[in-house]
């Protein structure tokens, strides 16, 4: 080979190295996957799907499986027989939809859920999913005359709602609080205090009995930052919650936070929390509850379903809402945390954007939302989707408490908002809860973190 | 010749320089001008910021809580690992009981040199959820363990305390990677001609000075690369971190290592320029450190026209 | 004196080897235990061997299946490394030729930057090339990334060989490529042995890569497999179906470095790095 085709080998390889190089930068911009498809609007096809339209739907499958995924795209089919469905169950959904959305070439619709989810605020940010009011607005499938938007359950909507747009629904309907055993409770004669002051009286009692009084899953400090934040916006009311949000300043700082938060330093101080507790990890946690070493245990619904195969039979798990503050406290003992989890969106860019938002219709309406229910064993975000059917015990105290609150149900957004905010928030209330930072140490600490948010230009803000 | 050399050359070298510029350097390539914009990671635009993301990494705690991790990591990790796998090889190889002037490896030193090897064929994740076992403050192994021994005032709650939580990731480091060193370190031992051991016994030279004299300058070499392997170890550390640690990270920052601020950053935050500025720092750290290494470890290149 | 410090020596050895031994045991148990178990007395025998965690892990992470997607793809790509790493290596090693330095640099800096960062621009290379999702695509990729580490250590080992062979050779008329393929890789066996168990070992446990480029679960590779299950564990608190998949994935491994341990030392006598 003489140098000039040496040469010229070279700068093909060159060339060669170079195309994928170019064309596939990321910030190049995609949109290869042409307009979204539409089909005429009748009244049988409000949302204007296009018939033959391929369906593609991602479903994260975690503690409640896929097969009401399933089932919803069959009933899907049922109502558009020509439209080919592409469904797949996956874990790590950042990670594997992430590129397909930078190309603008994402699903349909996503069960944008689990611990490798896509952060939704930036999501939004980019404006990368659809504004839901076309289908909030729609009728809904088990009765047309009645909208979407007014078959969900209170806050579901709003939890998804981003600067007075909806981007995001949330199939389950979660309450956060306090859970024990009834039959433990019942055979030692306690009962579940409304006040902070009874809880500590209890928790006395308990520990000469042998049992710690609490435990918490201490390697992830949210679960007891959000009992913690749960009962200082009890105590100090809507305004409060709504100042946190708004990264308002010296929120955090407020007396109810504070007491709040020296109510858990106290449990600590106490020696009320298992020892070790600030290493758990969940399963850790809640094994050690389950197996009756603890008392109380801080979770969400999703609990019951979590603990399936190491709960002992009879063991009645029931969910509490946190106790107030003092009988001062601006809402009542039964409020509580509840709103939407499991979120599902639409991609902006998706091809068969009506499509997704169709499917959302079909696994929204009574049949698909009980069927959920029934499958998973948890409170999907359909009004009366679960009556009549018969709940675990788990289930139906977290039914219980919503029905309770009415409207004194109440949900924050900033950890879901801002997540620079949640991690120092994350860090301040594992060292709470270790001794190592006072309650008003945190509250500074947090505070700081929220200011830091608020000045940065970088940080997209929301409001309520 | 001359020219069947290029030809040769081109043929050897080009097929894998093209994978490597297409598949690893062009992507390599574009986070590093992602570095240079806010790019979200989720959609296709990004706007150029210069070096702002920089400039941000040196007033976020966070990342200064982790360079300093991954420094002291840098130092225990690659020195315990090694010590104590030097420690194990030559022991292996030449701690056996001697008579009046042969020199043997311990008994038992085939089972040793396979048990030890054991973790290299685990992945991190797998060491991770082991160990989390092992740390776990009431049935865990390790507290377990002491208060069957009757040191009951030693267990903590490892992963928890801010003071040990650091130490007890590196020790999962090290455990992991000492049974690979051992079986490399004894390889190289076995090499060295007995005679020199034995004359250096006769000598009345104990095993301390015989290693010192005779064993650690033989196996100079591997000692070299075994610092660069590990300090690169040393500086990601992510996965473990990521899977055991409180928080993770925690408690408090006390395991903060930078690939868990990049993690975060790129993937929970939304800011994939600001984590693609830490992967740059982290590969300049990366590349001195290796440079410094090769440098004082290098030999004379052999080479053939 | 002398006696105990030999017995110290001993006790020091056989602690390592209990350490090291302990948690692999532990596990293997723990997949014999129900999660009840597990979690109850985690240091205790199985009350009796509950197989039933095994038949689940194998159902539910097809481990049969992925397993062999991930010989194909391991192996194709295990091979194709060792004969294009040894190539460029040795080309780096023994020749002097304008870049030499430069392309050695270039070839180990792969090593030293966050493969995740990677993972989005280089989803766009693979989808631009028509690969994705696809075995060659996975070979090529995994064998992309494998090349550093295999460039900077055959680069060492070729440096270590002794000439007079290939010079002798060279004289008897033998080409450039003869002199490789016959000469010099047949000697530099051992250090190709220990690092392609190096990459064995690497690529069989790559999780990052796969998950990005091989989306469809029909072919997913084992580790995305484990994946799956290890998160069904988190929300589930299946423990012993996650022990039982990790057993099953370990256990080959396990076998085939028993089988070949002495050969895989000796490799790695050979390939001691310099």
């Amino acid at each position: 080979m003489n140098p000039t085709t040496r040469r010229s080998v070279l700068r093909g390889a060159l060339a060669a190295a170079a195309t994928p190089l170019l064309a596939g930068c990321v910030t190049a911009g995609g949109g290869d996957q042409g307009p979204a498809l539409r089909g005429q609007v009748t009244k049988d096809n409000p949302l204007g799907v296009a018939l033959d339209a391929p369906l593609e739907v991602v479903i994260f499958k975690g503690a409640y499986g896929d097969q009401y995924a399933l089932d919803a795209e069959r009933a899907y089919n049922q109502r558009h027989p020509q439209a080919k469905i592409n469904h797949q169950a996956i874990q790590k959904v950042g990670e594997a939809l992430q590129p397909r959305f930078v190309a603008d070439t994402p699903p349909d619709v996503v069960d944008n859920t689990g611990a490798g989810a896509l952060d939704l605020p930036t999501l939004v940010k980019a404006n990368q999913v659809s504004d839901l009011s076309e289908l909030l607005d729609s009728p809904s499938l088990h009765d047309p005359s009645v909208r979407v938007r007014d078959t969900l359950l209170p806050g579901v909507v709003d939890d998804g709602t981003f600067n007075g747009r909806p981007r995001a629904l949330n199939l389950v309907y979660t309450a956060w609080g306090v859970w024990y055993s009834r039959t433990l409770f019942a055979e030692r004669g306690w009962s579940y205090p409304k006040t902070w002051d009874e809880m500590l009286t209890l928790c006395g009692e308990i520990k000469k009995s042998g049992i710690a009084p609490w435990t918490h899953q201490g390697k992830y400090p949210d679960y007891v930052g959000d009992l913690l934040v749960s009962m200082a916006f009890k105590a100090g009311g809507n305004d409060l919650l709504v100042a946190v949000d708004n990264l308002e300043p010296n929120a955090w700082k407020h007396e109810a936070m504070i007491n709040a938060a020296t109510a858990f330093a106290e449990l600590v101080g106490r020696g009320y929390v298992m020892p070790g507790s600030e290493g758990l990890s969940h399963t850790e946690a809640q094994a050690a509850w389950s197996q009756g070493k603890a008392a109380f245990l801080p979770s969400g619904s999703w609990l019951e379903s979590e603990q399936k195969g190491v709960t002992p039979e009879n063991f009645q798990m029931v969910m509490m809402p946190p106790p107030q503050l003092s009988t001062s406290d601006k809402m009542p003992a039964a409020a509580v945390r509840a709103g939407g989890a499991q979120s599902f969106i639409v991609p902006e860019k998706a091809r068969n954007r009506q499509g997704g938002m169709d499917f959302l219709r079909t696994l929204f309406a009574v049949p698909q939302a009980r069927r959920f229910a029934e499958l998973a064993s948890a409170l999907p975000s359909v009004k009366g989707a679960t009556e009549g059917l018969r709940l675990s015990s788990g289930v139906d105290s977290v039914r219980n408490a919503v029905n309770a609150a009415g409207d004194n149900a109440f949900r924050y957004r900033f950890r879901t908002w801002y997540g620079t905010l949640k991690k120092s928030w994350d860090d301040a209330t594992g060292e709470l809860f270790t001794g190592r930072l006072t309650p008003q140490q945190w509250a500074d600490r947090v505070q700081r973190a929220a200011d830091a948010v608020a000045r940065d230009p970088n940080i997209t803000k929301y409001r309520r | 010749m001359k020219h069947g050399k290029y030809r040769f050359l081109a043929m050897a070298i080009l097929p894998a320089l093209a994978l490597h510029v297409i598949f690893v350097l062009s992507p390599y390539a574009q986070a590093f001008y992602l570095s240079l914009t806010d790019w979200t990671g989720v959609a296709g635009q990004a706007n150029f910021v210069g070096l702002d993301n920089f400039a941000r990494l040196g007033e976020d705690p966070l990342f200064l809580s982790a360079l300093g991790n991954n420094a002291l990591m840098l130092i225990v990790v690659p020195l315990a690992t090694i010590a104590i796998a030097l420690f194990l090889a030559s022991m292996l190889n030449l701690g056996g009981r001697r008579g009046r002037a042969e020199v043997q490896g311990v008994a038992g030193g085939k089972v040793y040199k396979i048990v030890y090897f054991f973790p290299q064929l685990l992945s991190v994740p797998i060491i991770a959820v082991l160990w989390q076992f092992v740390y776990s403050p009431n049935n865990g192994l390790l507290n377990g363990f002491l208060s069957a021994v009757g040191l009951d005032g030693l267990a903590r709650t490892w992963l928890a305390d801010g003071s040990v939580a650091l130490w007890a990731v590196m020790a999962v480091m090290v455990w992991s990677a000492v049974g690979f060193y051992v079986v490399l370190f004894s390889a190289a031992m076995d090499s060295i001609p007995r005679e020199l051991f034995e004359a250096a016994r006769l000598d009345g030279a104990g095993r301390l000075a015989t290693f010192r004299s005779i064993t650690l300058p033989l196996v100079r070499d591997n000692v070299n690369a075994a610092f660069v392997y590990l300090g690169i170890a040393a500086l990601d550390g992510f996965a473990l971190v990521q899977i055991l640690s409180v928080g993770p990270g925690g408690p408090d920052g006390a395991t903060e290592v930078i690939g868990l601020g990049l993690y975060r950053n790129a993937f929970s935050f939304g800011q994939f320029g600001y984590a693609s500025a830490m992967g740059v720092a982290l590969f300049f750290l990366t590349l001195t450190l290796a440079v410094i290494a090769m440098r004082s470890g290098r030999r004379t290149k052999v080479e053939m026209a | 004196m002398r006696r105990l410090g030999d017995g110290a020596i001993h006790l020091f050895m056989a602690a390592w080897a209990v350490m090291v031994a302990f948690p692999l045991v532990w596990a293997v148990l723990s997949s014999l235990k129900t999660d009840q178990q597990i979690l109850t007395s985690p240091w205790s025998l199985p009350d009796r061997p509950h197989l039933e965690n095994w038949a689940r892990a194998w159902e539910q992470a097809s481990i049969g299946k992925y397993f062999l997607n991930s010989l194909v793809v391991v192996g194709g790509a295990l091979v194709l490394t060792m004969l294009l790493g040894s190539l460029v290596a040795y080309a780096l090693a023994r020749y002097s030729f304008p870049g030499n330095r430069f392309l050695y640099y270039l070839f180990v800096s792969g090593m030293l930057f966050p493969m995740f960062l990677a993972l989005v621009p280089l989803f766009f290379v693979v989808k631009q090339l028509g690969l994705l999702g696809s075995y060659p695509g996975l070979i090529l990729v995994y064998t992309a990334y494998a090349l550093p580490f295999t460039v900077f250590f055959l680069t060492g080992f070729f440096r270590t060989l002794p000439n007079e062979v290939a010079e002798s050779a060279a004289l008897d008329g033998c080409s450039h490529s003869g002199i490789f393929f016959r000469v010099m890789l047949p000697m530099a066996r051992p250090g190709l042995i220990s690092v392609g168990i190096f990459n064995f070992l690497g690529l069989w446990n790559q999780y990052l890569l796969p998950l990005v480029l091989n989306p469809d679960p029909a072919n997913y590779v084992l580790a995305q497999g484990l994946a799956a299950l290890s998160v069904s564990q988190g929300y589930r608190g299946d423990f012993s179906g996650l022990f039982a998949g990790l057993t099953i994935a370990m256990l080959p491994v396990l076998v085939v470095y028993l089988v070949f341990q002495r050969r895989i030392r000796s490799g790695l006598t050979a390939g001691a790095v310099r």
